[in-house]
C-alpha cells in the first residue's frame, strides 16, 4: 500500500530528483576544484576573500553605523544611544536603510534610462531596430503617441522621449503606474507613495537623509516605498518593456545551464552584467561568417557565447544561449582556463575579475563607464557604433583562443537542459493551450486561476535574486524551490535564482516529476517546466503585470492572493529596492539574508508587520530556508483560508 | 466548501456505503465466502491494480481492502490526495459493485438492460479498435441529461463519431426513452442504474493498463501515466452533482480523464481537467477538445451516418429493404488494378435498377467493382483493400455486410432506405474511405455497380472468379521461406509500449489483423509507420525460426525490451503479445500438448484456466515460455509451433474455433504427417472438460502428441 501513500510521492520525487537534478555536492566538489587551480595560480577566490573578511563588522551588520556627516563615524552601542547629532538608532537605520535602497533604484533605473537611449536610436538600417510592433503600439497608445499613419520609428523616437522624461519631469508621477491593478494604485494614492519622476525620488533619498534632514524611521520607510516604486512601476519597467521592443518579446526556448556549457573546442566569450544592448551585438557577430571562419582559423570549432547574471538572463530569454554560471560562478569561469573573454557591462561585475583573469589568457573587457575596473580592457561600447564595436570586441576573443593553455583547461563536465523564455505574453500565450475554445476565452490569465482558486496549484512564488556568500550557494534557491514544488506552488524566476534552478536543473520539463501531483499536472497540460524563467532582475516589474493583471482577472486586490515573493540570497542594494516595490505592490516578501536593519525593533518590526497597515503586505526575515519555506507555506494556505479556496 | 473539501466527502459517503454493503454480505454469508467477479483473471481488478493484492474472500475484503482504501483517504490540501481520494471513492465504488455481484450468487445483479462488469475478453476486443483509432475516445455519461433529447444528441453524436460510450445511472432510462440502440458490440454500454456502476468502466482503463501496458499492479504512478497517456477517456457529468460524484471525478481526473459538466453551483473549473459548460449544442466537439482527441475527418456524400460504432449492428429481416446474398444470387465485391487511363476518379456508375425500384424486402443481385490507378499501386494490394470494404460497408448506420468476395450478404434496412440511401452511395461509401485511407497507393479510384442479373453473373464468374484464383495462387506461393523480407507491427505500441509483432506470410500479426501483405502495403502507405522492413540477415536456426535481423529489429523497436525472439517457438524467446491477441496457446504437461482458447470461449479450459486466465500469463510484451497470443489464422499454419513439432501438438480447443479452422487445419495435418481428419483428434469442451477426461479422450483417438517428447 506504499504506493498510494505520501510517502510514494516522496518516492517518486526523491527518485526523480535523483535521476534529474544536480545535487549541490557535486557542485561544490567541482567549484573546489576549480578553486585548487586557484590556488595553483596563487591567486584567490571569493571564499578565500571571505574568509579574510572574517569577523564581519557587527555595527554595519546591524545598520547602526552612520557615517553621512564627518562628525563621525559614530555607532550606536549600549554607552552611546545616540549618534553626535542626536539622531537615534532607529532615525541611523532607516537613513542607511533609504540610503541602500536608493543605491538599487539608482542602478536598476539607470539601466532602463541606457536601454530608453538606445531606444532613440532605432532606425531601420541601423543596429538596433524595433521587433515588437504590437507592444510598441500598446504603449505608444497608453501614452497617447498618434500612431495611425506614422513610420513605427517616428513612433519609437517620440515615445523614448517621454519615456527618458520620466527620469526628470517635473510634475506628476509614473505612467506605467497606470498598469498596476485598481486596488494597488487607490493603496499607492492613499499613502502617498505614488512614485514620481524617478531621478527625483532617487535625489530625494539622498536628501532626505543628509545631515540635519530626516530621522523620523517612519518616513524614511514611506520614501523607501515611493523610490522603490519608481524602480519597479518606472525604471526597471521600461528596461524590460523597450529591451522587449527591440530585441524581441521572449517566448519559450531551450537552452542549457551550467559551467559545463562550456566548449573545450569552441572559443568561449562569456558575456556579464545586465545590459542587453551589448550582448545583442555580440550574440549577432558571433555568427559572423567572417568571425567564425576566422575562428576555424586559429583551430576553433566555432564560437561559443555563454553568460553569466543578468546579462545571460536577457540573451537565454531571446536566443537560448546557454547559461554558464550566476553570481558566485564569474570567477569559476575564467578558472577553467577555457575561456577567452569575459565581456562585461554594468552590475555584479566582481573587480577580482581584472587581477583573476591576468593569471590566465582571458581577456576581461570592460565596456561602460559606469563599470570601469582595475587590469580590465576598456573598449567603450556606443550605440552609435554598437555593430562595429561588438565585432571588434569578438574578434578580439576569437584572435585569443592561440593563447589558451590547452593542456590545463578544466571544464566541469555538468549541465543541465533548460526551458526559458516566460515573459507575461509567452505565459499568456501558453495558458491559452490549456482553454476549452468552446468554452472560455483565449488571452487571459483565467487558466491560471483557476488552477488557484480549484486547488491544484497552492500558490505563486516568485523566487528572485542574488547569490550571497552567507548562504551556502544556491543551496537557499533550490531547497526552497523544491519545497514549493513539492507542495503544488508555482515558481517564477528572475536574476540569479533562474540560474541556480536552470544549473541543478529544475528549469527542465522533466523536473515536473519532482513536483507534487498539482504541479505535475499543470506541467503535463500546459507543457512547461514547474519553475518559469522570466528574465533578469529588471524583469522583476514583469512579475509585477503578471500579480497585477491575474488580480485584476480575478476581482481581488493582490495581497488577498496566495502570492509570495522570496528572495533567499540576496545581496546587493537593487535587491532592496525590488523588495520594497514587491511589498508595495501587495505581495509578501521573505528574505533569507536580513537586511541591515537589525539595530533597529522600529525598523525591522515595521517591515515585518506595520507597513501592511499601508500596502497589505510586508517582509519576513528568516535565515533557516526550512523555517523561511514553512513560513510561505503557512503564509500562503492562511490566505487561502481567508479567501475560502 | 472547497472543491477538495467536497472530494474528501465524496470519498467518505461512497466509502462508507462499501463498509455497510460489506457488512451485509458478510452478515448475509459469513466472511469466509469467495468473492470474484465474473470472466477476469484480476480479481477484483482496480483494488488488485492499486493495491497488488487479490482479496478472495469477503473477510479479506473488510479486514484487508477496506482498511487499504481508507489508507488513500487523507485529508490534506494537495491535490495527490485529492487525487488519492478521488481513486479511493473508485475502489470504494468497486467493492460496492463486487458486493452486489456476491448478493446475487455471483451472476449480473441487475436485469437486461445494464451490462455491468465488463469481460477481460471484452477489453482485448477493444484493444485493435482502439489503437487503430477506430475508437477514438471513450465517452463516460453520468447522468441523467436535461432531457431524453439531449441524452439521445450525445449518445448518437458520440457514436457517430466512432467514439465508445458508457452510461451510468438515469440516462440509461433516457436513452430507452428515446428508443437508442444499445449494447456492446454497438459500443454504447449502459453500465448500470447507479453511480457506483461506473467503476465498471474505470476497470475497464485500469485493466487495459495491466493487459496492454505490462504496469505492475501497486505501481500507482505507473497507472495514472497509462491511463493518462493512452486511454482516450473523458466524463460527462450532469447536474446535481452529488459529492460521490465529484469524488469519483476527482479519481477519473487523476487518471487523465477530463470531466466537463454543467453544474456551476459549487464547482470549479481546472483547465483541461474540470470544465463547466452547458452549452449542449457543443457539449460533443468540447469534450473532444478537453481530452485531445483527434478525429478522423472523411467527408462522405451519403445520407446515414457513418461510424465505426454501427459495425456490430445487425438489420433483422423484418426491417430489411434489399438484400444481396452471394450464396443464393450473384453478389460479389472485386478492387482491381488499373491503369491511370483507365481510371476517372469519383466516376460512380449503376448498371441495372436503383434500389428503389426493387420492392421491399427483395432479395437482390448486387456486385461492385472498384477500379484503382495510382503509381505506388500493387495488385498485392488488391485484397489488403478489399478486405476493408466488408468494415466500411459495416460502419453505416442501418447496412450490414458479412463475408466477403463473392459470398457477401449486404441487408439495407427500411430506416437507411427512408434515409435516401440508393445503388450510388455503396460507390460514394467506398470512393471517399478508399482514397483516404489509401491515399499513399490510390491515386484515382471509380466504383460500378452492378444489380444487372446477366451482368452480374456474368462478371462474377469471368473476372471476379478468376482473380480469387490468381491471388489464391499467389498467397499459397508466400511462405516464410520465398519473400525476402519480414515485417515488423507496432501497431500496438500507442497501448503496449514494449511490444512488437514480426508478420511472415505463415504467421500473421497476432490480433489477426495484419497479414504479410497487409504489413507490406502499410509500409507502402506510411513509410515511417508501423510496419518496417525486417531482414532475413543471419539466419541461426530454421527449426527455431531464430535470425539476426529479427533479434535486431525486435531489439530496436521495443527499445531495448525485448532483446530475442524466435518465430515457431512457444517455448524459447517466444514472440511477445500486446494483449489484444484472438488466440491464446498455453502447454497442457500431461499430453505433452497445447490448449489454445478464443477470446470469445467465456467458459474453462482443461488446465482449468479461462482465456483471461491464460491471457493474463502474457502480454504487454512480456515473453512467458509455453504461452503465446496469436491470431486464429495462425493454427492451420506449417510455421504454428514447428519448433515443438508443429499442429500436432494441438489437443483442444473450444468447439466453435476448431471447426472455424477445420478445414485448413486438416489440410496442414495431412500434408505434414499424412494425418486424415485430424480435427477430430482434438477434443473440445464438450467432449473434455478437465485433464482427466482430457487423456481419456486423447487416448481413444489416438492422438499423435501423446508419443511425443514433453515439452519442458
Amino acid at each position: 500500500m506504499e504506493t498510494t501513500k505520501l510517502t510514494a510521492l516522496e518516492a517518486r520525487i526523491a527518485k526523480a530528483t535523483e535521476k534529474l537534478l544536480i545535487p549541490i555536492e557535486k557542485m561544490e566538489e567541482e567549484y573546489a576544484k576549480l578553486h585548487d587551480i586557484a590556488v595553483a595560480k596563487g591567486t584567490e577566490t571569493w571564499e578565500d576573500r571571505k574568509a579574510a573578511q572574517k569577523p564581519q563588522c557587527t555595527f554595519g551588520e546591524e545598520g547602526v553605523c552612520c557615517r553621512i556627516c564627518s562628525m563621525g563615524p559614530c555607532r550606536i552601542t549600549k554607552k552611546a544611544s545616540r549618534g553626535i547629532c542626536g539622531c537615534d538608532v532607529h532615525g541611523i537605520v532607516a537613513r542607511n536603510y533609504l540610503r541602500f535602497s536608493a543605491g538599487g533604484t539608482a542602478a536598476h533605473s539607470d539601466h532602463g534610462r541606457e536601454i530608453m537611449h538606445t531606444f532613440s536610436q532605432t532606425a531601420a538600417d541601423k543596429d538596433y531596430q524595433v521587433k515588437d510592433v504590437d507592444k510598441l503600439l500598446k504603449i505608444a497608445k497608453d501614452w497617447e503617441v498618434e500612431t495611425e499613419g506614422r513610420d513605427i520609428y517616428d513612433i519609437a523616437h517620440e515615445v523614448a522621449e517621454i519615456g527618458l522624461l520620466e527620469y526628470g519631469k517635473v510634475h506628476g508621477v509614473q505612467r506605467f503606474i497606470k498598469w498596476a491593478s485598481k486596488d494597488r494604485q487607490e493603496a499607492w494614492a492613499r499613502e502617498g507613495i505614488e512614485p514620481r519622476a524617478i531621478d527625483r525620488e532617487i535625489a530625494e533619498c539622498l536628501h532626505r537623509t543628509h545631515m540635519g534632514c530626516s530621522s523620523e524611521p517612519i518616513a524614511l520607510m514611506r520614501q523607501a516605498l515611493r523610490s522603490a516604486l519608481s524602480d519597479g512601476w518606472g525604471g526597471s519597467m521600461m528596461g524590460t518593456e523597450f529591451s522587449d521592443i527591440m530585441f524581441g518579446t521572449p517566448m519559450p526556448r531551450d537552452t542549457e545551464a551550467n559551467l559545463g556549457v562550456l566548449d573545450a573546442d569552441c572559443v568561449n566569450i562569456i558575456v556579464h552584467g545586465h545590459d542587453p544592448s551589448l550582448s545583442e551585438m555580440i550574440v549577432k557577430y558571433a555568427e559572423d561568417p567572417e568571425l567564425v571562419a576566422l575562428a576555424k582559423e586559429v583551430g576553433a570549432k566555432g564560437i561559443n557565447i555563454a553568460g553569466v547574471c543578468c546579462t545571460s538572463n536577457e540573451v537565454t530569454m531571446r536566443h537560448g544561449i546557454p547559461m554558464a554560471g550566476n553570481f558566485l560562478q564569474q570567477e569559476n569561469c575564467i578558472l577553467t582556463g577555457a575561456v577567452e573573454a569575459v565581456i562585461v557591462d554594468i552590475q555584479c561585475i566582481f573587480p577580482a575579475l581584472g587581477p583573476l583573469s591576468q593569471c590566465f589568457h582571458t581577456k576581461f573587457i570592460t565596456t561602460s563607464e559606469i563599470a570601469r575596473i582595475p587590469y580590465a580592457t576598456h573598449i567603450p561600447f556606443s550605440v552609435e557604433t554598437a555593430g562595429a564595436n561588438a565585432k571588434a570586441i569578438v574578434r578580439e576573443a576569437v584572435e585569443n583562443f592561440k593563447n589558451r593553455d590547452k593542456e590545463s583547461v578544466y571544464i566541469p563536465d555538468m549541465k543541465r537542459k533548460a526551458t526559458v523564455g516566460y515573459s507575461c505574453e509567452a505565459i499568456i500565450k501558453q495558458l491559452d493551450t490549456v482553454t476549452n475554445s468552446y468554452v472560455d476565452e483565449t488571452g487571459t490569465y483565467q487558466p491560471l486561476v483557476d488552477c488557484i482558486t480549484s486547488g491544484v496549484i497552492r500558490g505563486a512564488v516568485a523566487v528572485v535574486g542574488c547569490n550571497n556568500p552567507k548562504i551556502r550557494t544556491d543551496f537557499g534557491h533550490i531547497e526552497l524551490m523544491k519545497k514549493m514544488l513539492k507542495n503544488d506552488c508555482v515558481i517564477v524566476l528572475s536574476g540569479c535564482s533562474a540560474q541556480a534552478a536552470a544549473k541543478a536543473g529544475l528549469m527542465s520539463k522533466e523536473a515536473k516529476d519532482i513536483c507534487g501531483a498539482g504541479m505535475k499536472r499543470v506541467c503535463e497540460l500546459a507543457d512547461i517546466p514547474p519553475v518559469l524563467h522570466m528574465g533578469s532582475c529588471v524583469d522583476i516589474s514583469r512579475m509585477m503585470r503578471l500579480v497585477c493583471d491575474v488580480a485584476t482577472q480575478w476581482g481581488v486586490d493582490v495581497p488577498q492572493m496566495p502570492v509570495v515573493g522570496c528572495a533567499p540570497e540576496w545581496m546587493s542594494e537593487k535587491a532592496v529596492s525590488i523588495g520594497n516595490y514587491v511589498v508595495a505592490t501587495g505581495i509578501d516578501t521573505f528574505l533569507g539574508v536580513v537586511p541591515y536593519v537589525g539595530g533597529s525593533d522600529v525598523v525591522s518590526n515595521f517591515l515585518q508587520d506595520g507597513i501592511k497597515e499601508w500596502v497589505g503586505a510586508s517582509f519576513t526575515f528568516e535565515t533557516d530556508m526550512e523555517k523561511l519555506g514553512d513560513l510561505m507555506l503557512e503564509n500562503i494556505e492562511a490566505k487561502r483560508l481567508a479567501l475560502g479556496i | 466548501m472547497t472543491l477538495f473539501e467536497r472530494v474528501f466527502n465524496g470519498s467518505d459517503d461512497m466509502f462508507n456505503m462499501a463498509v455497510k454493503a460489506v457488512d451485509e454480505a458478510i452478515a448475509k454469508y459469513g466472511e469466509d465466502k469467495a468473492v470474484s467477479l465474473p470472466n477476469t483473471a484480476y480479481g477484483i481488478p482496480c483494488l488488485y491494480a492499486f493495491t497488488a493484492k487479490k482479496y478472495e474472500t469477503l473477510g479479506a475484503i473488510k479486514n484487508e481492502a477496506l482498511p487499504a482504501i481508507q489508507e488513500m483517504m487523507v485529508k490534506e490540501n494537495r491535490l495527490h490526495h485529492a487525487f488519492t481520494s478521488g481513486i479511493a471513492t473508485a475502489l470504494s465504488a468497486e467493492v460496492i459493485e463486487t458486493m452486489k455481484y456476491v448478493m446475487n450468487d455471483g451472476e449480473k445483479p441487475y436485469d437486461d438492460k445494464y451490462h455491468g462488469h465488463m469481460s477481460d475478453a471484452e477489453i482485448r476486443e477493444l484493444g485493435v479498435p482502439l489503437v487503430t483509432d477506430d475508437i477514438p475516445g471513450v465517452a463516460v455519461l453520468i447522468g441523467p441529461a436535461p432531457s431524453k433529447e439531449i441524452a439521445a444528441d450525445l449518445i448518437k453524436g458520440y457514436q457517430s463519431k466512432g467514439i465508445m460510450v458508457f452510461m451510468t445511472g438515469g440516462i440509461i432510462d433516457q436513452a430507452i426513452e428515446a428508443n437508442v440502440n444499445m449494447g456492446f458490440k454497438i459500443r454504447v454500454v449502459p453500465c448500470g442504474p447507479e453511480l457506483e456502476s461506473v467503476i465498471h468502466v474505470v476497470s475497464v482503463a485500469i485493466r487495459a493498463a495491466l493487459i496492454f501496458g505490462a504496469i505492475q499492479p501497486g505501481d500507482y504512478d505507473g497507472i495514472l501515466a497509462y491511463t493518462k497517456d493512452r486511454v482516450k477517456a473523458f466524463v460527462n457529468a450532469f447536474a446535481p452533482l452529488s459529492d460521490r460524484t465529484v469524488g469519483c471525478g476527482a479519481g477519473a481526473i487523476a487518471l487523465g480523464f477530463p470531466v466537463i459538466t454543467d453544474d456551476k453551483e459549487n464547482t470549479w473549473s481546472v483547465p483541461k481537467s474540470l470544465i463547466i459548460y452547458d452549452g449542449y449544442e457543443n457539449y460533443i466537439p468540447a469534450s473532444i477538445e478537453a481530452r485531445g482527441i483527434k478525429l478522423k475527418i472523411t467527408d462522405i456524400d451519403v445520407p446515414i451516418a457513418v461510424a465505426p460504432a454501427f459495425e456490430g449492428e445487425i438489420i433483422r429481416r423484418g426491417d430489411m429493404q434489399i438484400e444481396a446474398n452471394g450464396s443464393r444470387l450473384d453478389a460479389f465485391e472485386l478492387v482491381r488494378t488499373r491503369d491511370a487511363s483507365e481510371v476517372e476518379d469519383h466516376k460512380i456508375t449503376l448498371v441495372g435498377k436503383d434500389l428503389d425500384e426493387f420492392e421491399a424486402g427483395s432479395r437482390i443481385n448486387l456486385a461492385y467493382v472498384v477500379d484503382i490507378a495510382g503509381k505506388a499501386m500493387q495488385p498485392d494490394f488488391e485484397s489488403v483493400i478489399e478486405r476493408k470494404i466488408h468494415a466500411y460497408i459495416n460502419q453505416c448506420e442501418g447496412i450490414m455486410h458479412t463475408g466477403q468476395r463473392d459470398m457477401i450478404t449486404i441487408r439495407v434496412s427500411k430506416a437507411a432506405f427512408e434515409a435516401g440511401w440508393r445503388a450510388r452511395h455503396f460507390g460514394e461509401l467506398l470512393w471517399a474511405l478508399i482514397k483516404n485511407e489509401f491515399e499513399a497507393v490510390c491515386d484515382k479510384c471509380q466504383v460500378t455497380i452492378y444489380t444487372d442479373p446477366e451482368e452480374t453473373a456474368k462478371l462474377r464468374h469471368e473476372l471476379a472468379a478468376a482473380t480469387y484464383e490468381k491471388r489464391d495462387e499467389r498467397l499459397g506461393s508466400l511462405t516464410d521461406e520465398s519473400v525476402d523480407v519480414f515485417y515488423t507491427c507496432t501497431m500496438c505500441q500507442s497501448f503496449s509500449p514494449s511490444h512488437v509483432c514480426i508478420v511472415t506470410p505463415e504467421r500473421l500479426g497476432l490480433c489477426g489483423a495484419v497479414s504479410w501483405l497487409d504489413a507490406k502495403a502499410t509500409k507502402e502507405l506510411n513509410p515511417e509507420g508501423p510496419c518496417q522492413i525486417v531482414t532475413k540477415d543471419g539466419p541461426q536456426d530454421d527449426r527455431l525460426g531464430r535470425w539476426d535481423g529479427v533479434d535486431a529489429a525486435v531489439n530496436k523497436y521495443s527499445r531495448g525490451a525485448v532483446e530475442r525472439v524466435t518465430l515457431y517457438s512457444i517455448m524459447e524467446d517466444p514472440m511477445t503479445s500486446c494483449g489484444c491477441f484472438e488466440c491464446i496457446c498455453g502447454i497442457e504437461p500431461m499430453s505433452n500438448g497445447v490448449v489454445i482458447v478464443n477470446r470469445e470461449f467465456t467458459g474453462y479450459s482443461p488446465i482449468g484456466m479461462t482465456f483471461g486466465d491464460l491471457a493474463s500469463m502474457t502480454g504487454g510484451g512480456v515473453q512467458t515460455p509455453g504461452f503465446m497470443g496469436h491470431g486464429k489464422n495462425f493454427i492451420p499454419s506449417k510455421k504454428f509451433m514447428a519448433a515443438e513439432g508443429g499442429v500436432e501438438r494441438i489437443v483442444w480447443m473450444p468447439k466453435a474455433l476448431k471447426e472455424e479452422v477445420a478445414e485448413k487445419l486438416n489440410a496442414t495435418a495431412k500434408e505434414l504427417y499424412g494425418i486424415d481428419n485430424f480435427c477430430d483428434m482434438i477434443a473440445d469442451e464438450e467432449t473434455a472438460a478437465d485433464e482427466e477426461a482430457l487423456m481419456a479422450f486423447l487416448t481413444e483417438k489416438g492422438h499423435p502428441a501423446l508419443g511425443m517428447d514433453p515439452m519442458m
